[in-house]
């Protein structure tokens, strides 16, 4: 199991009104042997109460944030418990656990600080052709802005090494994160791999999932913090 | 001639206020400063800015004064834009260190294990970050 080879591994998840599905991937998760802390980003629902009897640490913020600040403030938890490798992800469901060794195995064998999923070198189903074209664009754009050759750019699937983890700090909390990530990656100069990971599409995710107007709030965003300090 | 110097005055005051928010935001800083300089060269040499207004297709000098103050007052409600992020992202650190010293649930194979008890993990990591080429952060931060 990978948990024997990586006792301190922790999965992150954010969650937001995500009782439909946080049990069973939280579950999912700790048969998987690995240690799981969901950040509930202020919930209506029973979201915290469900990845609790799941055997999921809860952390839960008073009010929503955003998917980034719910993951800054699971990296700053597992960090907290003395992680080695984190990694998060998406709590819809649409991730796939078994890809979790693969990141692993990726940051070890290439000896990398950030094994980051692509559903492009990888697989997914249900993929909506306008989301595919959202998706490679946000790609071109992080080449550009970063110098990154990464094939996809807003994969919440990634693994981080506790140096890793520690040299991210994310002040975009809401969708601006993953593009943000990319380019805390770029500036820590530390080492990254790209793994093949599957992306399960499902009514639910894809109703969860980002908007094609988000990716003008997402460049705004970015912008925006650039300006100030 | 009061007109002017109550331009002038105006004109000062948001020159004043780049100074003041240079450190959080130079760019809306030097945005200001440039505008406001413009109009105080325009308030007191009225023959140039028209001059200008004509080059530029505006027609009058004052016209090209009021675009000017126009110009000034959209960089001031983008630095209270940027002010509000500010204060969101205080609000973050508030609600995140709430959150970790209040864990909602841990299972109960990891509880009372206090010696990776999470609160004071923010200053933990910071101290650990790699310092060459990181963009520097807002001020207040330290005090997360």
């Amino acid at each position: 199991m990978e948990a024997d080879l990586h006792p301190k591994l922790w999965v992150i998840c954010a969650a937001y009104n995500e009782a439909t599905t946080i049990g069973g991937v939280a579950a999912e998760l700790r048969r998987a042997g690995h240690q799981v802390v969901v950040v509930d980003d202020g919930s209506l629902d029973h979201t915290r109460d469900i990845a609790a009897a799941a055997g999921a640490h809860v952390v839960a913020h008073p009010i929503n944030l955003g998917q980034g600040a719910a993951l800054q403030t699971g990296i700053d938890y597992a960090l907290g418990r003395g992680a080695d490798v984190l990694v998060t992800f998406d709590a819809d469901g649409q991730h796939r656990v078994s890809d979790i060794p693969r990141l692993l195995e990726a940051l070890r064998r290439e000896r990398a600080d950030f094994a980051l999923g692509s559903r492009f070198l990888g697989q997914t189903t249900n993929l909506p052709t306008l989301r595919r074209w959202l998706l490679q664009a946000a790609t071109i754009f992080t080449r550009l802005t970063t110098g990154l050759r990464l094939t996809d750019s807003h994969n919440g699937l990634r693994a981080f090494t506790r140096k890793g983890a520690a040299a991210i700090r994310l002040r975009q909390n809401r969708m601006a994160h993953a593009s943000e990530i990319l380019v805390e990656i770029a500036q820590s100069g530390l080492r990254y791999v790209e793994v093949p990971v599957t992306i399960d599409y499902t009514v639910y995710s894809l109703a969860k999932g980002q908007r094609i107007g988000d990716s003008v709030t997402i460049l705004l965003d970015l912008f925006a913090q650039e300006l100030y300090r | 001639m009061i007109a002017q110097i109550l331009l002038s005055l105006l004109l000062c005051a948001v020159l004043l206020y780049a100074w003041i928010e240079y450190r959080r935001s130079p760019v809306v800083a030097l945005l200001s400063s440039v505008a406001s300089l413009a109009g105080l060269y325009f308030v007191w040499e009225p023959s140039d800015s028209t001059r200008l207004a004509e080059f530029v297709g505006i027609g009058r000098g004052v016209d090209l004064i009021l675009y000017t103050w126009v110009g000034i007052s959209l960089i001031i409600i983008l630095n209270l834009h940027l002010k509000l992020r500010t204060h969101l992202e205080l609000i973050t650190v508030l609600a995140r260190t709430i959150a970790l010293a209040n864990p909602a649930a841990v299972p109960a194979e990891m509880a009372g294990n206090s010696a990776a008890a999470p609160a004071s993990m923010p200053l933990d990591v910071r101290a650990r970050r790699p310092a060459a080429g990181r963009r520097s952060r807002r001020r207040g931060d330290q005090n997360a």
